[in-house]
């Protein structure tokens, strides 16, 4: 279960994110949506330990996220972020090992190769493994992150705009996985998400932010309507109504 | 209304003002006006031939080294790059080393050409280096250029030795004013139309600082003027190489200091940047003067120290502030490309 | 996992490991008198310890070089440009400076080494823990003041040189520059017992380097310590270089070039084989190269300078090549 308290953070003296609180509903997908700088990577990287807080609590499963030792915490929460530029010549299979080092460090186990063949077959990345990871299509190098943290074996897994600079088929793609991953796997996915659509389609629950402040968090349905987006996004909406799901039009 | 906008200029005038006559009655030999205004021979000699000559050659070095550096900075669109991280530097000492090497009868003038030659040369192969690689962060350009004038350095340092050379090029690689004499500096005095050319084409550096179509857009020719900036900076460089030998980091320092307070537009800082650094330079002198009297150090070495420090304060201070300039009275908060992917924490 | 690809590579560390030893045997039989039994011994006794003294080097520039680009996850940077050389140099002159020439520490050069050592970690882990701390981290801003502190230590260095009694500086001048010819067993043996202790402390966090090279966010993502972590290596790696240094002075490029070429011939992100490839380059190439300073050039031009401008030059080729820095 995770918590999160009056979390807060400045960058430069401006406040960035104000008194945050909250509680991830567990089993499901979250998407965290709002305006540029509106403070929801932030609060991401805040709750997956890459960012430092200033004030605030983040309780994971009844201890506070900096109480928690790293190695531990690596097995029970995965954290992917936008930034991933490797050096290193690496290949796909090579990357999705990664997620066993928590368990097994640099030598892995058999049980572990196992994993790590389950986890490539899940995400179709057979034809792939032997491939360097510089020489793939953005939705395949992005789909071998996912594959290593799935071999990580995490409850929860965090995404920081995991649909960025892909174009509308793999970005779909990486929604329905998305999907899959909390429907099949049973993980509790968080994610940050510019497309307010896919957050509406793919998600179970919005938390909206503002200006650093939450400014609605509750299920689609409860954020998906006029008077909450116009109010957040300062544009005016129209909610549609398709396959029983809201999407919206703004223009 | 005026004396507020024109405040900090103001103030270094009057500084460099006092500094220099300060400087002027420095020195071994007692020379004091007293001495002077009765017309004692000898104090007008030492007056005439050493302590003028002197001054002015730190005036030439201070601003003409600040200028160089912000024209370099302007037109790479890059706060770090200075004659030193541009391989400026190292350049016209490996030309200096070549006349001698082939001219060994060469004058003054003679290495002077050459420095001024290999100089613009190297400048314009950094920059055209540097304009074919994708930087991912600001930082990584004078670490590039600081390897390239490793290199030039080093290759600089074979031929030394393979003609032992080693003992007269170490009077261009550690700069110092100790031998500024009536009739051996007058080269730097080359310095002052080449400062004056910088002034007027000023807004035309800004532009070029721009941008490629930046500049197309207002009808600025973008090559052309990147080339004669290069060009006018090496050759202060060069000018200053040959008379004292290599000075670091005023380059680099000064026009930051400057920005911190006034911003980034070239002609509004142009005055004060070249104030300062004669400033800064003078007051360095007078500390190599004073520290070990009545010997003195080089001031390339009290510059290192010095500068140095400032250069890192300034670092450390602009990571934790961004780039906000310090508000100074009616400061305009600089809006140029010079440091675009500074600050880059978005939320 | 044992790939194709890592059996080759294992091909690839065993030829260079085999030519490092035919540099090794051609430095230490070119030219020696065998006829002459009492000459043979002399020049085994002036060599053997130079070549040991370079194979140390070349080790812990090697390791120390591919450590800190993976910490730093940049290939075209190497310890030097942290000013770590010129920090070196700094404590050596101001030990002298403050002991004198008569002192112990000049006369017993065991002691020196050991001073000079303690003082270099001491000083390298307030200056640079105190600008990683500033800095939070920001390993690019910390290179770039590096290059600036390179001068800071130098022009200090210098100034202490000139205020110094001629006579203690040519007492300096032979401890700091002739170091590589008059290494003792001792030193040999007490470089040896710090490199080994330096790796047995860290022996974790070497392990942890594969993952580091993933990035900040995915290392700790997969439960590394990150910031403590890097602080430990990058301490690590100053105390090599120091070692290096006292033994074969300050080479500034050669890190740069033996780590690449390691990277280009091994094309794996396995540190246990990167670090073994970089450091059989390092010994490659000291060795051969002084092969050559002593019987082609006849000690005319220092080691150091041929390492610089063909370093430079690789250096260049690397940026252009890959138009992404």
């Amino acid at each position: 279960m995770m918590q999160v308290r009056e979390l807060t953070k400045q960058y430069d003296g401006k406040v960035v994110v104000d008194g945050v609180t909250f509680q991830i509903p567990k089993g499901k997908v979250t998407s965290l949506i709002g305006p540029n700088g509106a403070g929801k990577s932030t609060v991401l990287n805040m709750i997956s330990r890459l960012v430092a807080r200033d004030s605030g609590l983040v309780d994971f499963d009844g201890k506070d996220i900096g109480k928690w030792k790293s190695k531990e915490l690596s097995k029970r929460l995965a954290i992917l972020t936008q930034t991933n530029n490797i050096q290193m010549k690496l290949t796909v299979r090579e990357l999705v090992a990664f997620g066993r080092f928590p368990y097994s460090g640099s030598h892995t186990t058999a049980e572990d190769e196992a994993i790590i063949d389950r986890a490539i077959a899940y995400m179709e990345l057979e034809d792939f493994q032997d491939r360097f990871i510089d020489e793939l299509s953005g939705g395949q190098r992005q789909r071998a992150y996912i594959a290593m943290v799935i071999a990580q074996d995490t409850e929860y897994i965090l995404l920081d705009e995991p649909t960025n600079n892909l174009d509308i088929y793999h970005a779909t793609n990486m929604m329905k996985i998305v999907r899959r991953l909390c429907d099949e796997l049973d993980k509790t996915v968080i994610l940050v998400l510019h497309e307010i659509n896919y957050a509406a389609f793919y998600s179970d629950y919005i938390c909206a932010f503002k200006d650093g402040k939450i400014a609605k968090f509750a299920p689609v349905k409860e954020v998906m309507t006029k008077e909450v987006l116009s109010q957040i996004y300062q544009v005016d909406f129209e909610i549609l109504n398709i396959q029983g799901k809201p999407l919206s039009i703004y223009y | 209304m005026f004396i507020k906008r024109y405040r900090l200029t103001l103030v270094l005038a009057l500084l460099l003002v006092v500094l220099s006559v300060a400087s002027l009655f420095i020195g071994v030999m007692d020379v004091n006006l007293t001495g002077l205004m009765s017309g004692q021979a000898q104090q007008w000699k030492i007056f005439l031939i050493s302590r003028l000559p002197r001054l002015l050659a730190i005036l030439c070095t201070g601003v003409g080294m600040s200028v160089a550096g912000l024209i370099m900075q302007q037109l790479c669109m890059n706060k770090f790059v200075s004659p030193t991280t541009g391989a400026t530097i190292s350049s016209a000492q490996f030309g200096i080393l070549l006349a001698l090497l082939f001219l060994p009868n060469s004058t003054l003038w003679g290495r002077a050409i050459f420095a001024f030659a290999f100089a613009i040369l190297g400048t314009w192969i950094f920059v055209w280096f540097i304009q074919r690689i994708q930087f991912k962060d600001v930082v990584m350009v004078p670490l590039v250029g600081i390897m390239f004038g490793n290199v030039i350095g080093g290759i600089t340092n074979y031929l030394a030795y393979q003609y032992e050379m080693t003992q007269a090029l170490s009077t261009w690689l550690v700069g110092h004013f100790s031998l500024v004499l009536r009739g051996r500096y007058e080269i730097v005095y080359l310095v002052v139309p080449l400062v004056i050319l910088a002034f007027l084409f000023a807004n035309h550096f800004n532009i070029v600082g721009m941008g490629r179509d930046f500049s197309k857009n207002l009808g600025v020719h973008y090559n052309f003027v990147l080339f004669m900036g290069l060009t006018i900076a090496a050759m202060i460089t060069a000018a200053v190489v040959v008379v004292v030998g290599s000075i670091s980091y005023i380059g680099l320092i000064v026009p930051n200091v400057v920005a911190m307070f006034k911003g980034d537009k070239i002609r509004g800082t142009l005055v004060d940047t070249a104030l300062f650094g004669a400033v800064f330079v003078l007051a360095c002198d007078m500390l190599a003067r004073v520290v070990i009297a009545p010997y003195e150090l080089p001031i390339e070495l009290i510059v290192g120290i010095v500068g140095s420090l400032i250069f890192i304060g300034l670092l450390l201070y602009r990571l934790k502030h961004g780039r906000k300039a310090i508000r100074l009275g009616p400061a305009h908060a600089g809006s140029c490309a010079a440091a675009v992917k500074e600050g880059g924490q978005s939320a | 996992m044992k790939t194709a690809a890592h059996r080759g590579n294992r091909t690839k560390l065993l030829v260079l490991a085999a030519l490092v030893l035919l540099a090794a045997a051609a430095y230490m039989l070119v030219e020696v008198n065998f006829s002459n039994p009492k000459l043979l011994r002399f020049s085994m006794q002036l060599r053997t310890p130079k070549l040991l003294v370079m194979l140390i080097a070349a080790f812990a520039i090697g390791g120390a070089s591919i450590v800190f680009q993976s910490v730093i996850n940049n290939t075209i940077v190497t310890p030097c440009l942290l000013g770590m050389n010129s920090l070196y140099t700094l404590i050596h002159t101001a030990v002298v400076f403050t002991a004198g020439s008569g002192s112990i520490l000049a006369v017993n050069a065991n002691a020196a080494f050991a001073v000079d050592l303690v003082l270099m970690g001491v000083a390298a882990m307030v200056i640079y823990g105190y600008l990683f701390q500033k800095t939070r981290h920001n390993v690019l801003y910390v290179l770039l003041i590096g290059t600036v502190l390179t001068s800071f230590f130098g022009s200090i260095q210098s100034t202490l040189t000139r205020v110094m009694d001629p006579n203690e500086y040519d007492a300096l001048l032979t401890t700091l520059v002739a170091s590589f010819s008059n290494v003792n067993g001792e030193i040999i043996a007490f470089s040896l017992v710090v490199l080994a202790v330096i790796i047995l402390v860290l022996r974790r966090d070497l392990a942890q380097l594969d993952v580091l090279t993933l990035g900040k966010d995915q290392a700790i993502n997969l439960g590394v310590d990150y910031d403590r972590s890097v602080r430990r290596l990058l301490l690590g790696v100053t105390l090599s270089i120091a070692v290096a240094t006292a033994m074969v002075g300050p080479i500034s490029f050669m890190g740069l070039i033996i780590a690449n070429l390691s990277r280009q011939l091994l094309r794996t992100y396995r540190h246990s084989q990167l670090v073994l490839g970089s450091a059989l380059f390092g010994m490659l190439i000291l060795v051969a190269g002084q092969l050559v300073v002593e019987h082609v050039f006849t000690y005319a031009i220092p080691i150091s300078v041929f390492i610089t401008v063909g370093g430079g030059i690789y250096f260049l080729y690397l940026l252009l090549a890959r138009r992404r820095v």
